[in-house]
């Protein structure tokens, strides 16, 4: 066990200007939107420093309190690539924010944008259950009021339904956390997970499923995402890019550090969760569900949007599915799924809002003849779309491959999974394929448009990670497979780094 | 009659709790008013920390505080009320607050842009 303090930046920093920028706004607004790239900057590369410099695994004990007695925030494998990508992304979104937020108020957008990347980074380093609720809240708070930013009046329908569902949801989380407290007396991650096997078995099924309910909503999983199509179709285009991007990912980990490492049986090349009933096995079924269900949405969308919004659910459902398959290599397969579709993702909602921007629309008719008006954007666009889909040589290829590996590898019933990855596939192609041919096979005639320089950048670096990602998989690979091992293995992955004393049970 | 007594010492606050929660998810759930279904989420949250401070008490629990005549641990056994989940619930209570609020004002907007409160009429006057 390492102490390394100073990593509370990570979510300190963010907060102390998230709250300083009224100050700055009173001398000019571009001068706040700059303070949250700077911000975000700092901590891009703080994170790079952690990830790189291999830092991890270390923790942050507050008040030298260690645990189970103090809060802590653990950085393991997991949470150090992470917070890297959840801070990679934001620092291109914030590049992207420079050029797209102009009217309205900015400076305010500015704090709950900042607000918004503090509490994901929050969720991913935390080691404290009701830490991770408190920073769900600030994630959830914020991007409630961002999904209502924007001057079309969609946004606010969007954004109440997403605030009913979620403020739901984590209202049946703390009753879970609760439960779990009564039990065992703490609400230490680590010490939950050693000593989960002394509880009642039948409240903690009951407890287990009103968490996953709770970390299903921002998951994305059925029958809880009612709100999805609404909310992305209804914000602006940046905010869509970033529920996409780092939301999701930060509601993926808790979800599943949840079930993997404190409802998990440690040992076994699969891992289950104690209770009645199989957790992992629920959440599979869930997930299953997500797929058909979005996919078959998404296939009778004529707005793009709305299309990249059940796309986006179906994707969640892909990465919840190669998660649950339980071994080291569905894991492996999970969360390199799940940085594709951030990358991606944001991306796509990026574009989509550069051209409602510029003035050609966000129907699919739209999308006509668009390889001559403007060929940038024409190609990054069916970059993002072939990384979706899983074309070889392109980001998403090697997850899918992953995970029908581990399907295979697990065997029984998990087979079908092969299936739902290949249903998958071909309806993303169906759907996909079909705006890219509409790019560059019409031949409408239209004026060319020019693309803007400050929104190009975060796509172009976007775009080139997506190839990169796809010719050397191991960029990802290496973080994720080791990830994985965290993640599998509680007892030598998680437990004994935080709190090395704790007896075996 | 003892078995009444115990049960509505013990069981009562949690069963009322439980059931409080439930009334504001019906709310929630079926009503097409946005301002009612903002009341019910609030019942909903007064439901969850109801539920949480009486799980942390039982009937024969002396106050949480050491004092001279105030004996937190009677033969080895702790007769406090446990003061953590009181303190979770006023973490719950400032984030409710704020939900709340942040949905209020949305819900005026709503209210500015449409002209109206009622959820089948919102979704009729498409953008």
């Amino acid at each position: 066990m390492n102490i390394f303090n100073n990593a509370a930046l990570l979510i300190g920093v963010p907060l102390l200007f998230a709250f300083s920028i009224p100050l700055f706004g009173l001398i000019s607004k571009e001068l706040a939107k700059w303070v949250t790239l700077l911000t975000i900057g700092f901590n891009a590369s703080f994170s790079f420093y952690i990830l790189f410099a291999h830092k991890y695994p270390t923790m942050v004990v507050m008040g030298n309190w260690l645990p189970p007695f103090g809060e802590n925030l653990y950085i393991g494998p997991v949470a150090a690539f992470l917070v890297f990508v959840i801070s990679m992304i934001g620092l291109l979104i914030a590049i992207y924010n420079l050029w797209a937020i102009k009217k309205g108020d900015v400076i305010r957008f500015s704090v709950l944008f900042l607000m918004f990347t503090a509490g994901a980074s929050g969720i991913v380093l935390t080691g404290d259950i009701f830490n991770l609720f408190i920073f769900m809240e600030i994630t959830g708070i914020s991007s409630y009021a961002l999904a209502a930013f924007g001057p079309e009046r969609r946004a606010l329908g969007g954004a109440f339904k997403f605030l009913v569902v979620s403020s739901i949801g984590s209202t049946l989380y703390l009753m879970g956390v609760t439960l779990i407290y009564t039990q065992l007396g703490t609400l230490n991650i680590a010490e939950i997970a050693a000593r989960i096997n002394q509880t009642t078995p039948g409240l903690l099924t009951f407890a287990g499923i009103l968490i996953i309910s709770g970390l299903a909503v921002e998951a994305e999983l059925f029958p809880f995402n009612g709100w999805v199509p609404d909310t992305y179709t209804g914000a602006i285009n940046g905010v869509s890019a970033s529920l996409s991007g780092i939301a999701a990912i930060s509601a993926v980990y808790a979800l599943f550090r949840i079930a993997m490492t404190v409802f998990g049986k440690s040992g076994g090349a699969y891992v289950s969760t104690y209770g009645k009933i199989d957790l992992m096995a629920l959440i599979a079924l869930l997930a299953t569900a997500t797929v058909i269900i979005g996919e078959l949405s998404a296939l009778s969308q004529k707005n793009v949007k709305k299309m990249l919004a059940y796309s986006s659910m179906a994707q969640m459902g892909l990465i919840a599915v190669g998660f649950s398959i339980g071994n080291k290599l569905g894991v492996y397969g999970g969360i390199f799924q799940l940085v594709n579709h951030s990358i991606a993702k944001s991306m796509l909602f990026l574009i989509v809002g550069v051209l409602v921007a510029v003035g050609v629309g966000e129907n699919i008719d739209d999308f006509k003849g668009l390889w001559k008006r403007n060929p940038f954007l024409t190609l990054t666009f069916s970059i993002g779309a072939f990384s979706m889909l899983g074309f070889p040589l392109f980001g998403g290829f090697w997850s899918k491959f992953s995970i029908v590996a581990a399907s295979v590898q697990r065997g029984g019933w998990y087979d079908f999974i092969i299936g739902l990855v290949l249903f998958a596939s071909v309806v993303e192609a169906f759907y996909y394929l079909r705006i890219v041919a509409y790019m560059f096979a019409s031949d409408v005639e239209l004026p060319k448009v020019k693309t803007p320089i400050t929104p190009a950048i975060p796509i172009f670096i976007l775009a080139v990670s997506i190839v990169a990602i796809g010719i050397f998989p191991q960029i990802v690979g290496t973080f994720s497979a080791q990830a994985a091992g965290e993640l599998t293995h509680k007892m030598s992955g998680y437990i004994l780094h935080v709190i090395p004393s704790i007896a075996a049970h | 009659m003892q078995a009444l007594q115990i049960f509505l010492q013990n069981w009562i606050y949690l069963i009322g709790a439980m059931a409080i929660f439930g009334i504001g998810l019906y709310i929630t759930l079926t009503n097409e008013n946005i301002f009612k279904i903002i009341v019910g989420l609030d019942i909903i949250e007064s439901g969850t920390n109801l539920f949480m401070t009486a799980i942390a008490w039982h009937p024969k629990a002396v106050m949480p505080i050491y004092t001279a005549t105030n004996q937190l641990v009677v033969n080895g056994k702790v007769v406090s009320a446990d003061p953590l989940p009181q303190s979770l619930v006023l973490t719950a209570i400032v984030i409710g607050l704020g939900t709340t609020a942040l949905a209020l004002t949305i819900a005026v907007k709503i209210f500015e842009k449409y002209g109206t409160l009622d959820v089948r009429k919102i979704k009729e006057a498409k953008r």
